[in-house]
């Protein structure tokens, strides 16, 4: 069957990692549809507080600008997942191939599907920044209706652009942006109308997420409309726990645009993925005869770039190739079905043959489980026992009722007697058996009191005896006191911001790289020059701050070194000329190749090449010396000699 | 790489080896075979071609040897010589290790021999050497020339390994009791042996207790990074740090073997002619179940295609040597020529650069994203040692973590490291473990554990969702009474998880399994060994030490397990309600939608459901999608509404069971399958059937409904019959 491949999901590459597809027949996708109200106090921009910044920003543009974010994030982090930009209150209207130049009445007045719900394309992209960004149209689009639009109406149009383009999506999420708390008043009908077509889109399993902006001089009050609109639970997952405490919290009403971006950014952010489980409702067993239900997710997960795929230029268009595969058979060439495939293993020369059932039960260790076999002291963990990132866990209600207070009950004792449970841990069926380390983790806020890690479990999965790699051999010298407590002033002076990591503040530079240039190529624009990489030491800052550390620290070493080495401090290699200071802890003397080679007790490497390249005799050299040097300064040190020539002197180019 | 090695297993086949002692059920050499071959196929199953063996055979009924003209040399069979063993040389030896009928034959002979065939294969070369005799020690030993024997194996640094049947070993606390005063003269004699040689020398008792103990493989490991620990930059900055380092695995993954694809060869003629037809098929499956020879390998053909609107079917194929290389940006392909190939790399150099330090007590363990590794000075550079000890030291007085960013070569993708200092008696290093991106963490939100929020933004602290303080109390004190305390072999408590005794289950079931029906193909694999499963349930001591906590906290905990068929079931029939509390089904009533609309057919399925007054009320809406459904599949271009069709018939199935009514979505899922199988649907709909398949949506049965009568063969039957070819 050639188009199993369309089905099969994309999502499952890798089946031990990815999250399970308990959803029964829905499709394992998120579709997100915004619905941004135009209106004339939504138009209207508010300025700036910061006088340095003077860019202006009206509700409506700082929600574009969220989309417009949303959906290059999405591009990255979900590239099958979909989205989409409905306005209301807009003078024009457009509904697919409806406008206000249509004959017969328009379905949907006043709403202007500006990006239909699909994975955006480049060009869509580039639409929705130009509208964010005041392009030329958006003095077209962004005009507010004198008519009042009818938010039942709204609701219908979402509700049919969910059902016609993103059918059986296990999430569909409508994120309304509006500063109206209150589009109808007492207009009875109108009211009730849309909340029939609110409960229609809560059947459909659509889910409304309310991102209320606070007007100047009046806060945003749920209580006037709202509330009859969105649901406590998720529609797509009745049993995962709500959270509220941040739902109901408008953007601030102050005057500042900016702030108002940030703000909304952070809580569109905070919602940009659906929960997605990575296993549902299963036992976590305290002991013989209790068992309460639990479901897992996974909050860490590497992200990468997707691999590159083939392209067909023959069309008008460069074209996304599909490829199928079949199996066929080796001698004949015929197409195999899938049941006649037997698996073997080599061994001796030979294949050694099992039946898909006996292939079946070498993997099966029973049934999903997380079974606490005993608890440890939290300190028994040592740092390098860890394999790989770990399963979050949170109770559910679904199997066991009663299991949330004692998921508490446990929560509470492990924080405070800082303990963790050593656990059996099968994931799903057939997956293979891992113990892991079951620890709490508390609750953990950020500034504004938006939670940024959840209250729950995780379980650490530890490595198995064959996982463990011996140290290899070195001499040991340790370092003599005076030595370290030259160390311990230059460590003092670089504490990160609050002594901790905060994994908000670096994105993947070589990931966001990677999609710069592709978004880049994809809209024709020029190239961006230089990347941005938060993960890139500040070095004026270290020399400012621990320069002075580093040299006597330096000073230190070569002392210490004297005492333990038996040649004496002639060796040394710190060059501290006025020219390069670098306190270089390399020892070209130290290797004895070096020293036969090289022949300059004195002089680094470093000093050689360069001397060399002034001379243009670069070539002279040997090629373990250039591949020191190149190590040296983290370039390549892979090819013949010519390359490494060649690197050097590219490298001694740009100084 | 490994040493080579070269093993000589001479395994003793007397008569007196086919009995059965000591109240045992197999026999002498069936016990001992146990272990030769755990040790054999452990030996196979690396596949290493410089691991040699050779099997010598004592008290054979014939004779061969080099030697076999000596009559102190005869009933002693050179059964392999030293080479690489594969599965035709394991099945010989299965063959031909019986026991003889002769009780003739002398061990330390048969020791010669292996010394012999050792020094001629091995030379001067570098060899791991070893001599293994298994022998249950009946029989006569010469004792004869034992110095020259000792003096040989000592010069070519042979390893005498003696394992003998129910031989005293007082280390291990083995003694036969009535031992046969021939048999003990033989132990004697073979213990002072292998003492004289350093060898080793043990009892069965012991060898096959140890059996099951997984071997782990050690793996040297290679250096993934060599390059410098940096603060700030060198290039810019004289005050620049720089330590030269070395990093390696400390823990990594080890994986199963993995198995690859086989089918059956085709018969000359069916398959050349008939290969296609079912018939065909059918026949090689019966083939299958007559035997495993003439396996044919499973190759993967990939063909590529692009949608085309114009082309019939919507795809055109397109040949492998017509694709260009590139990416997908959203919906949209981005075409990058060979020459651009790396224009989406980020340009970076190698180096393990500091970025600041944090204090331990801020990093939440659960952080740690991937495997670990150690990072130690460049060998043989003393000054590189001491100044990496400084920064370990400090690290550690000064209770904090260096974050690090780190790329391993020129232009690979960088990475944030965490770096922590670990400090023992003899080894210093730095301990690394990879740290979250931004990208890499998901915001997914949940409510307190210890407070609950209502929907008024009410805290909450008393609640059905929160302990009791009994119930908090008890857990206190279970969890106390499950605490693991281990001992290490001198009995002292050891503090840290029991990672060292425990070994992947997985990993060690499948390579046992491959051993087990490599010497044995023709019998069931044996189950999992019982020290792999050995944490997948609390210790029987400590269950019986908690018991009491435990009781008493099932009893205050309260638990109830919800019935299978009562999940996922509307309860009460109560709709849900927006935050308000408001009736929208009040509301609802009052619209009075009569018929379900095809553009809204879901929510309004639902809604007329929950506001049926009578039976009659649910078929008519079932009725009423059915002619949407159909309409649906007959108007879909091709697959377009394939996804719509699912979504309502997973709608209604889910429904129609939660309101008992699984009979109209059976006698409606039947006759659908009719129209489809009769193609009064638009045509060829068997892709449709066959998703309704893969999504399980087929006939409601008992299992899952108690008002269903079908049975789950029915179910199957009738989701699987073939479509119409």
């Amino acid at each position: 069957m050639a188009d199993e491949d369309q089905y099969r999901g994309d999502d499952q590459i890798d089946e031990e990692e990815e999250e399970t597809d308990e959803s029964g027949y829905k499709t394992v996708k998120d579709a997100v549809l915004f619905a941004i109200e135009v209106s004339d106090s939504m138009l209207t921009p508010r300025p700036s507080s910061d006088s340095k910044k003077p860019a202006e920003e009206s509700p409506t543009t700082a929600a574009l600008k969220c989309a417009y974010y949303l959906m290059q994030q999405r591009i990255i982090s979900n590239p099958r997942d979909m989205i989409g930009v409905l306005l209301y209150g807009t003078q024009a209207s457009k509904f697919y191939d409806e406008d206000e130049n249509s004959r017969g009445d328009l379905s949907y007045p006043h709403c202007y599907l500006f990006t239909d719900l699909d994975v955006p394309s480049a060009q869509e992209v580039k639409n929705l920044r130009a509208l964010a960004q005041d392009g030329d149209e958006s003095k077209d689009v962004l005009k507010a209706s004198g008519e009042r639009v009818s938010m039942a109406n709204v609701l219908f149009c979402a509700n049919q652009i969910f059902t016609s383009k993103a059918p059986n999506f296990l999430s569909r999420r409508l994120f309304i942006v509006t500063d109206n708390d209150d589009p109808h008043g007492d207009n009875k009908s109108l009211r009730s109308a849309s909340t029939v077509r609110a409960k229609d889109l809560y059947d459909l399993g659509v889910t409304i997420e309310l991102f209320p902006i606070s007007r100047p001089g009046h806060e945003f009050d749920t209580a006037r409309f709202y509330d009859d609109i969105i649901y406590k639970a998720s529609p797509s997952d009745p049993d995962a726990p709500a959270y509220l405490q941040t739902d109901s919290k408008a953007s601030p009403a102050t005057g500042d645009g900016i702030s108002l971006l940030n703000t909304l950014l952070s809580n569109i952010n905070s919602r940009s993925v659906p929960r997605r489980a990575q296993f549902s409702n299963i036992p976590l067993e305290l002991g013989p005869n209790l068992k309460i239900s639990v479901s897992g997710y996974l909050l860490f997960k590497r992200q990468a770039p997707a691999r590159n795929s083939f392209i067909w230029l023959g069309g008008e268009q460069p074209q996304i190739v599909k490829g199928v595969t079949t199996q066929i058979a080796d001698d004949t060439a015929r197409t195999i079905e899938k049941w006649e495939i037997k698996k073997a293993y080599k061994f001796g020369g030979d294949q050694v043959a099992f039946t898909p059932e006996e292939m079946k039960s070498l993997r099966n260790f029973g049934d999903p489980v997380i079974r606490i076999i005993g608890f440890k002291p939290l300190s028994a963990l040592p740092f390098w026992a860890n394999i790989k990132h770990p399963s979050f866990i949170y109770p559910s209600e679904e199997d066991f009722v009663g299991s949330t207070r004692v998921f508490s009950a446990l929560h509470q004792t492990l924080l405070r007697d800082k303990k963790a449970a050593l656990v059996w841990f099968i994931a799903r069926k057939n997956a293979s058996p891992v113990l892991g380390a079951m620890v709490a983790g508390e609750e953990k806020l950020d500034e504004s009191g938006v939670q940024k890690f959840p209250p729950g479990m995780w379980i650490i999965p530890l490595p198995f005896a064959d996982d463990v790699r011996q140290n290899p051999e070195t001499t040991l010298h340790v370092a003599p006191e005076p030595l370290i407590d030259q160390m311990r002033y230059i460590v003092q002076q670089l504490q990160l911001p609050k002594a901790s990591y905060d994994p908000f503040k670096y994105p993947n530079p070589s990931l966001q790289w990677h999609y710069r240039i592709l978004q880049a190529l994809a809209l024709d624009e020029d190239l961006p020059e230089k990347p941005e990489d938060k993960t890139l030491p500040r070095y004026r800052q270290i020399d400012k701050r621990t320069g002075d550390y580093v040299l006597s620290w330096a000073d230190e070493l070569e002392k210490q070194y004297a005492k333990i080495s038996a040649h004496g401090p002639k060796s040394t290699l710190v060059k501290r000329s006025a020219k390069d200071r670098t306190s270089e802890v390399e020892d070209a003397a130290q290797k004895p190749y070096k020293k036969v080679k090289v022949e300059t007790d004195e002089q680094g490497v470093e000093d050689v090449v360069r001397a060399h390249y002034q001379k243009g005799s670069l070539s002279k050299l040997t090629v373990p010396v250039l591949k020191d040097f190149l190590n040296a300064h983290g370039r390549s040190a892979a090819g013949k000699k010519a390359d490494l020539v060649e690197r050097v002197e590219e490298y001694l180019e740009q100084k | 790489m490994a040493d080579k090695e070269a093993t000589v297993y001479i395994v003793d086949v007397g008569r007196s080896m086919g009995e059965c002692r000591n109240g045992r059920s197999v026999t002498d050499l069936e016990w001992a075979m146990q272990y030769v071959w755990d040790r054999i196929t452990g030996t196979v199953a690396t596949g290493r071609k410089t691991a040699m063996m050779g099997v010598i055979g004592l008290r054979t009924d014939e004779t061969s040897n080099e030697l076999e003209d000596d009559v102190h040399f005869s009933h002693i069979a050179v059964l392999s010589n030293l080479k690489q063993f594969l599965m035709p040389d394991i099945r010989k030896l299965e063959d031909e290790l019986k026991p003889s009928k002769t009780d003739k034959g002398d061990a330390i002979s048969a020791i010669i021999l292996a010394i012999q065939m050792i020094i001629t294969h091995c030379k001067k070369l570098k060899y791991r050497r070893k001599i293994v005799l298994v022998t249950n020690g009946q029989g006569r030993m010469s004792d004869e020339d034992l110095g020259e024997i000792v003096k040989k194996v000592k010069e070519d640094n042979i390893e005498l390994v003696v394992m003998g049947i129910d031989f005293d070993d007082p280390e291990y606390g083995y003694k036969e009791e009535d031992k046969d005063p021939h048999k003990a003269e033989n132990e004697t004699l073979l213990r002072t042996l292998v003492e004289d040689c350093d060898g080793v020398y043990g009892t069965f008792e012991q060898a096959v207790a140890e059996l099951d103990i997984p071997r782990v493989k050690s793996v040297r490991s290679v250096a993934s990074f060599k390059g410098y620990l940096q603060l700030g930059n060198p290039e810019e900055y004289d005050s620049a740090l720089r330590i030269p380092v070395e990093r390696y695995y400390r823990t990594y993954p080890a994986k199963p073997p993995t198995a690859s694809s086989f089918v059956l060869r085709s018969e000359p003629e069916a398959g050349q002619e008939e290969a296609e037809s079912s018939e065909a098929a059918a026949a090689t499956q019966k083939g299958s179940q007559s035997g495993d020879a003439g396996l044919t390998t499973v190759r993967t053909m990939r063909t590529y295609q692009v949608e085309d609107k114009s082309a019939p079917g919507g795809k055109i194929d397109i040949e492998r040597d017509e694709l260009a290389k590139g990416y997908e940006y959203g919906r949209t392909a981005v075409h990058i020529s060979e020459t651009d190939e790396n224009i989406t790399i980020l340009d970076t150099f190698a180096g393990l650069e500091l970025m600041g330090f944090i204090q331990t007590d801020q990093y939440q363990r659960y952080m740690h994203m991937s495997n670990t590794n150690i990072i130690i000075a460049q060998r043989a550079n003393d000054k590189a040692a001491l100044a990496l000890s400084s920064f370990i030291h400090a690290l550690f007085e000064l209770e904090c973590y260096a974050v690090a960013r780190l790329v391993v070569k020129e232009n690979k993708p960088p990475v944030i490291v965490l770096l922590a200092p670990s400090i023992e008696p003899e080894y210093e290093c730095l301990l690394e473990v990879q740290l979250p991106f931004a990208e890499d963490v998901r915001t997914y939100r949940f409510p307190p554990l210890d407070k609950v929020i209502t929907v008024s933004g009410k805290v909450v602290t008393q609640h059905r969702n929160l302990p009791s303080d009994d119930l908090l109390d008890v857990m206190g004190k279970y969890v106390n009474s499950m605490e693991l305390v281990d001992a290490d072999e001198d009995g002292d408590p050891v503090e840290t998880f029991p990672i060292d005794d425990s070994y992947s289950p997985v990993l060690h079931r499948i390579d046992a399994a491959i051993r087990a029906r490599a010497i044995h193909p023709d019998q069931p694999i044996p189950p999992p060994s019982e020290r792999l499963t050995k944490f997948s349930h609390p210790r029987e001591d400590l269950i019986e030490k908690s018991q009491k906590h435990l009781e008493k906290l099932i009893e205050i905990a309260d638990v109830k397990k919800v019935p299978p068929k009562a999940k996922g079931r509307k309860r009460t029939r109560e709709t849900e309600k927006p935050l308000s509390g408001l009736d929208v089904d009040a509301l609802l009533h009052h619209e009075k939608r009569v018929k379900i609309s095809p553009n809204n057919a879901i929510p309004e399925f639902k809604q007329t459901l929950a506001q049926a007054e009578n039976i009659e009320a649910i078929k008519d809406a079932t009725k009423q999608m059915m002619v949407i459904v159909e309409d649906q599949i007959k108007h879909s271009l091709g697959n377009a509404n394939y996804d719509r069709v699912i979504e309502a018939l997973g709608t209604m199935r889910d429904e129609l069971v939660s309101y008992e009514e699984p009979a109209s979505y059976n006698d409606f899922l039947g006759q659908l399958k009719d129209k489809l199988l009769q193609e009064k649907l638009g045509g060829d709909r068997q892709e449709l059937w066959w998703l309704v398949r893969r999504n399980k949506l087929g006939l409601v049965t008992q299992r899952e409904s108690d008002q269903s009568r079908v049975t789950d063969t029915e179910a199957k039957e009738v989701s699987l019959t073939k479509m119409k070819e």
